[in-house]
């Protein structure tokens, strides 16, 4: 047997078709991922930025995990707490900083700086967004009430 | 001694530019101690360095008292240096021990102007900065 019914008895069409058709599918998916190698380049030349952004993403996860608020303060901002509310409470709300900064130096309070800054921390000195200050008696109302419930424990 | 450029790109700030880009500006910055009290700038001073904050808190007082602080990595003082009027309006004191990245104004904008991608990059975020802080200076709120 020769020729087409050779062909033809050895499912030679068949084969031939699965042929072409192997052959167009590995074209069609070669021509699909040339067209997307522009992506891939692009994702190439900005992996730093993209890797960046990844990172900054999982440090702000972690920062606003490590923020949780605790209402306790250490001893010596409770004792400065006292100190400022004094002061405030003199020089009336909304107050300006750097006001209370002079004030506080100027009664001989020491590490001035430092202690507003931990005040800040500790939201107990808040911002009214019009660059004035308040002191915020919800957060000093919560430390002690956790006080209380501490040394009922 | 020279600025590790990982810091640099950390920074929001400097967060869109290349690693050549990101290279040029860790050239031009030298890292600051700070102390509880020092000032960096003073109101009225001309603008000579921008700052960016590493580490430490700031108070940042204009006139009539006003004043905002900054708490966190990458904030940033002294934007006067590279946008009108060109003198510091504010007087910026250290509430805490910090470190501070310090930057030339002078080699900034020449950076800047010799090159429009970066400055593209970086003057749009200096004037959301600048316009979200300008209440305070001018006390319209």
């Amino acid at each position: 047997m020769y020729g087409l019914d050779a062909i033809s008895a050895h499912n030679g069409w068949q084969l031939a078709a699965l042929g072409i058709s192997i052959v167009f599918t590995g074209l069609i998916i070669l021509s699909l991922a040339i067209s997307q190698i522009h992506k891939v380049l692009e994702l190439w030349d900005r992996r730093y930025t993209y890797y960046q952004r990844i990172r900054k993403l999982v440090q702000r996860k972690h920062r606003s995990e490590a923020t949780v608020s605790d209402p306790v303060l250490p001893k010596n901002v409770k004792e400065s707490a006292r100190q400022f509310k004094l002061l405030i409470e003199q020089m009336g709300e909304p107050f300006p900083l750097p006001k209370l900064l002079d004030f506080s130096k100027k009664c001989g309070l020491l590490h001035s700086h430092s202690s507003i800054n931990d005040l800040l921390q500790a939201k107990l000195i808040i911002p009214d967004g019009k660059g004035y200050f308040f002191w915020n008696h919800e957060v000093e109302k919560n430390i002690k009430v956790s006080m209380k419930e501490r040394s009922k424990i | 001694m020279p600025v590790d450029i990982n810091i640099i790109d950390s920074l929001n700030l400097f967060e869109d530019l290349s690693h050549a880009e990101l290279k040029e500006i860790a050239s031009l910055m030298s890292r600051i101690r700070v102390t509880e009290g020092e000032a960096i700038t003073r109101r009225g001073d001309p603008a000579h360095s921008i700052f960016i904050l590493l580490s430490g808190n700031f108070m940042v007082f204009f006139k009539e008292g006003r004043s905002y602080t900054l708490h966190n990595k990458g904030d940033i003082i002294g934007l006067s240096t590279v946008a009108i009027p060109f003198y510091y309006t504010g007087t910026a004191v250290a509430l805490s021990d910090g470190v501070v990245l310090s930057m030339p104004g002078q080699e900034l904008l020449r950076l800047i102007e010799s090159n429009y991608v970066l400055s593209g990059k970086i003057m749009k975020k200096i004037s959301q900065i600048v316009s979200a802080r300008q209440p305070f200076v001018t006390g319209r709120c």
